[in-house]
């Protein structure tokens, strides 16, 4: 019955990864194996935060206090997977058929930003996906319709801003930039604590703060890539 | 607030991924809420399909309150989103609405669900003339000659809608539980009931129901598919319909390995039907349909068990009484179809009972106990005038009149082919000139065959006296039962019965003053429909058996392998109630039939000599090789298989909503699959700068 909405939501969230998948990440392999990798260091953080959560029965009820700490373990495993690509570069250029990799050290950050951004995202959402294939939707006990695709742009919004987190981030550590770090730590907890609000149904709250977040994100993640407007421009015009 | 909090849980858990399942609660929970309830399903015959079934992946409509019929031509003229899913009250349950419902098909009504509402004052589903189309026939008639279905009124069950017999393209669910209906209509009312024009834009609350049905088609079909050699799988389809009639005799027959029929030997059958049926799985009571007589069988065999002296006492002391409770005789009569086979075939009682077979050439005569609707007023039905219906009809007359007794019950005699749709109709059709004489008031039962007929249909109220009731009652001891009471009823019917049939087997007038004891009645009624944790029930069973359920059995005759609840408490209430006790005899040695160990009245426990058995009532159908399923000879119902049985309510999004995401996804996912292309092939131009990563090192420090 809700086929179409399952599908709707899918692709809303999932169909901008793909795309980036597809052009920048397929064609090569060594950058394939950097996404996994990167994904299994986000489920590390993962594994930490929910045995943190189990371990401290009293504040289990109490989201703020996850969400602040799952942060935490995340940012920290972005540095430990930030350390071992830095420290494993020279080997990655020996081996790289494409030498890009090494060349322009912020393919590296956005490929493991993008595997971090692409897990999350999919842990997020499958569990609401399955249960949308059936023929109801939301809101018979409490709940909006709206529920799914908020939560498939609310992930969109997640999966992106941990690319673009992950180019700056990588960035600053390389030039001592710790205002960005700080940028990128504040933000995402800023985020997390934004989706607190969803629980009454303020989707507009949150998502509207979200996205204007993301676009900041990505604007200064432009700009630590090497992007400026003037060649934002250039691209524009077509030049 | 709660809820939302809830919310806040579920939501953050997923987007954090804070082990979500060591809460267990997941979105689909907030989506759907269970209702329970008792579906209609399907059953088969040798040329049609009867029943409902839901589509395989379940039927969903969204849900309609049928208050009046003008509700319900609003959903069939002009529904705003169809599929619906009516909640009709049982007054509106009526043949006519229903046909309507399943002309409109399954693209208007869906799902049709009985909420049990109102009060009302006729339901039945079952045909006009039940058993139409078996029992006694008349020149290769496809129908029986008993009962004329163009005469409504003067039919067994002229309050029959017949829609036990109907095929419906939709599942029919009734739902009980006043919770559960509540359950539905506020969610009706709260996302349905307003603005109907705005229907097809907004989700609406609607229903689902599994209970997809694997038959199709006809017993035949169905038979061959699942016989079928190819069937790897060993799936079935259906199942025929199957249990166990049981039988006891008065005395205990010799064993013998003798497999001769003795003909000596005579036998007086006194039977009446054990099973009844509904529309609804697991429903239905059938009290006043079925369980009267039942109740009546087992006062009048208690009450010769105690009265008559032994065998060779009597004036013929070759002559015994054979209690008989026929199953599955709702569905054309099962039970006794086989039981006439049986006999034709040697084949009854079985070989491993070790005495010897009965013949018709045994049968003196055969006294069936129809339903008896009105138990004051009873008539005594034979096909022809008979000299041994006429002298019965007298002694039952002297017995119901007599000022000693004062049972008022008035018997009266009826000859001709208007024969109730009763056992008797098996032994007749072999041949008519088969005594048979059977016992039946006039229909007045507005409930055959319902889930309504039950303890409010024959106002039983039980007495729960905790004395004696094995024992009989004094004609004059009134002081348990009030006299107008069912109990009462079925102890005037009995006695008389049990004196006629006491005189016509010694050949003496009655002249005591025990009566049955309508002691024994309440505790079978309570037994029978409130609940098989009683104390007959446990009197009868073996010493220290765990007690029933305290549901009452159900009495529908289901298929191999269901419940055969009331085939089994009869069989051994059969036991405890005709058998001698063998006080001798120790516990260790009371374990090989048919000597039973039973709890006994106080729990004592007490070794008796028993005299019940069962016969298998499966239509004879399944047994004949090649048999021709249209010819109509005998019963060829099967029920089918089905997986399971379920309903939940949720809110059904509006096709709108739906194609909404579905094109917002399918616009994001192109933007993006253009946008990101053409980034990713003019990348240089955009990033000018490329600082190689070589270039930054050394190291940075730690954080």
């Amino acid at each position: 019955m809700t086929l179409p909405e399952f599908f709707g939501c899918t692709l809303i969230a999932f169909g901008t990864p793909f795309s980036l998948f597809v052009f920048t990440i397929a064609n090569d392999s060594m950058r394939i194996i950097i996404l996994i990798a990167a994904a299994f260091f986000w489920l590390l953080s993962l594994l930490l935060s929910s045995l943190l959560w189990f371990a401290i029965v009293p504040l289990r009820d109490v989201l703020a206090f996850g969400v602040v700490f799952s942060v935490l373990f995340q940012e920290c495993f972005r540095y430990i997977i930030y350390r071992i690509l830095r420290s494993t570069e020279h080997a990655l250029h020996a081996v790289a058929e494409d030498t890009r990799i090494t060349e322009n050290k912020h393919i590296l950050a956005y490929v493991s930003g993008l595997g971090f951004g692409i897990i999350s995202g999919l842990f997020a959402l499958v569990n609401v996906l399955a249960d949308m294939t059936g023929p109801g939707t939301m809101g018979l006990r409490g709940g909006s319709e709206m529920f799914f695709v908020t939560s498939a742009v609310q992930v969109l919004s997640i999966i992106l801003l941990h690319t673009f987190w992950s180019v700056i981030f990588f960035n600053a550590f390389d030039t001592n930039n710790y205002l960005h770090i700080f940028y990128v730590v504040g933000t995402h907890l800023f985020v997390s604590l934004l989706t607190l609000l969803n629980a009454d149904e303020l989707y507009w709250a949150s998502l509207l703060p979200n996205y204007i977040v993301t676009i900041l994100t990505a604007v200064l993640a432009f700009k630590v890539a090497g992007g400026t407007s003037k060649s934002f421009k250039r691209f524009v015009m077509c030049r | 607030m709660a809820q939302q909090i809830k919310a806040a849980a579920i939501w953050l858990l997923l987007m954090f991924q804070s082990t979500a399942s060591v809460i267990g609660e997941r979105t689909r929970d907030k989506m759907y809420e269970p209702i329970l309830g008792a579906s209609c399903f399907r059953r088969l015959n040798g040329t049609h399909q009867t029943g409902c079934s839901s589509t395989f992946s379940g039927s969903v409509g969204v849900l309609h309150l049928i208050n009046i019929d003008a509700d319900l031509e609003f959903l069939l003229t002009s529904p705003p989103s169809p599929p619906y899913a009516p909640m009709i009250p049982p007054h509106l349950f009526t043949r006519a609405n229903l046909l309507r419902l399943k002309e409109a098909g399954p693209k208007i009504i869906s799902v049709v669900l009985l909420i049990n509402r109102s009060k009302i004052e006729q339901f039945s589903h079952e045909l006009n003339c039940p058993n139409q189309y078996s029992g006694l026939k008349l020149n290769n008639s496809t129908e029986t000659a008993t009962c004329d279905a163009k005469k409504v009124t003067n039919t067994w069950n002229r309050w029959g809608t017949g829609l036990l017999h109907e095929d419906f393209p939709f599942p029919i669910y009734y739902i009980a539980d006043p919770e559960e209906i509540d359950k539905l209509e506020k969610c009706f009312i709260k996302f349905n009931d307003f603005d109907y024009e705005s229907h097809a834009l907004r989700s609406l609350c609607a229903v689902e129901i599994k209970s997809f049905m694997s038959a199709a088609v006809n017993s035949e079909v169905c038979m061959r598919r699942t016989n079928f050699i190819n069937n790897l799988g060993g799936s079935k389809y259906c199942d025929p319909l199957e249990g166990r009639n049981v039988y006891a005799t008065l005395y205990p027959r010799s064993p013998t390995e003798n497999v001769d029929i003795n003909t000596d030997e005579k036998f007086i059958i006194v039977s009446c039907r054990l099973d009844t049926t509904s529309m609804f799985d697991g429903l239905g009571l059938g009290a006043m349909d079925s369980l009267q007589s039942l109740a009546i069988l087992t006062q009048v065999a208690h009450m010769l068990h105690i009265l008559l002296p032994s065998q060779n006492t009597l004036t013929d002391p070759k002559r015994n009484v054979l209690f008989v409770a026929f199953n599955g005789e709702s569905y054309d009569y099962i039970g006794s179809q086989r039981f006439v086979y049986d006999m034709e075939n040697l084949a009854f009682p079985t070989r491993s009972t070790r005495t010897t077979p009965i013949s018709f050439d045994n049968i003196e005569f055969m006294l069936d106990i129809g339903t008896l609707d009105d138990i004051g007023n009873i008539k005594l039905h034979t096909l022809t005038s008979t000299l041994l219906a006429k002298q019965l009809l007298q002694q039952l007359n002297r017995y119901a009149k007599s000022s000693r007794y004062g049972f008022n019950v008035n018997f009266e005699s009826n000859v001709g082919y208007h024969i109730p749709p009763t056992s008797a109709q098996s032994f007749l059709r072999r041949d008519e000139k088969f005594p048979a004489l059977i016992l039946n008031a006039l229909p007045n039962n507005r409930f055959y065959h319902s889930i309504y007929d039950d303890v409010d249909n024959v106002a039983f109220i039980y007495a729960n006296t905790s004395q004696d009731y094995t024992k009989l009652a004094d004609v004059n001891d009134m002081k348990n039962i009030s006299v107008n009471s069912l109990q009462m009823k079925v102890r005037n019917v009995s006695s008389i019965v049990a004196m006629a049939l006491y005189e016509t087997l010694t050949g003496k007038q009655y002249q005591g003053n025990q009566v049955a004891n309508p002691l024994l009645a309440d505790e079978f009624f309570y037994c029978f429909l409130l609940s098989s944790d009683c104390p007959l029930f446990k009197a009868s069973s073996y010493l220290n058996s765990p007690p029933g359920v305290p549901l009452p059995p159900m009495r529908y005759i289901s298929v191999l392998g269901g419940s055969q609840e009331s085939s089994g408490w009869t069989y051994r209430l059969f036991g405890y109630l005709l058998s001698h006790q063998e006080p001798s005899v120790p516990k260790e040695n009371c374990t090989q039939l048919p000597l039973y160990y039973f709890a006994g009245l106080n729990d004592t426990g007490e070794c008796r000599r028993t005299t019940q058995n069962y016969t298998h009532a499966l239509s004879p159908a399944f047994l004949i090789e090649d048999y021709d399923w249209r010819s109509g000879q005998y019963s060829t119902w099967t029920e089918s298989t089905w997986s399971q049985f379920s309903a939940r309510i949720f809110l059904r999004p509006s096709n709108v909503h739906e194609i909404t995401i579905l094109s917002i996804g399918i616009v994001v996912f192109i933007i993006s699959f253009c946008l990101i292309y053409i980034i990713s092939s003019r990348w240089e131009v955009l990033f000018e700068d490329l600082p190689a990563s070589n270039a930054a090192l050394p190291m940075p420090t730690a954080c």
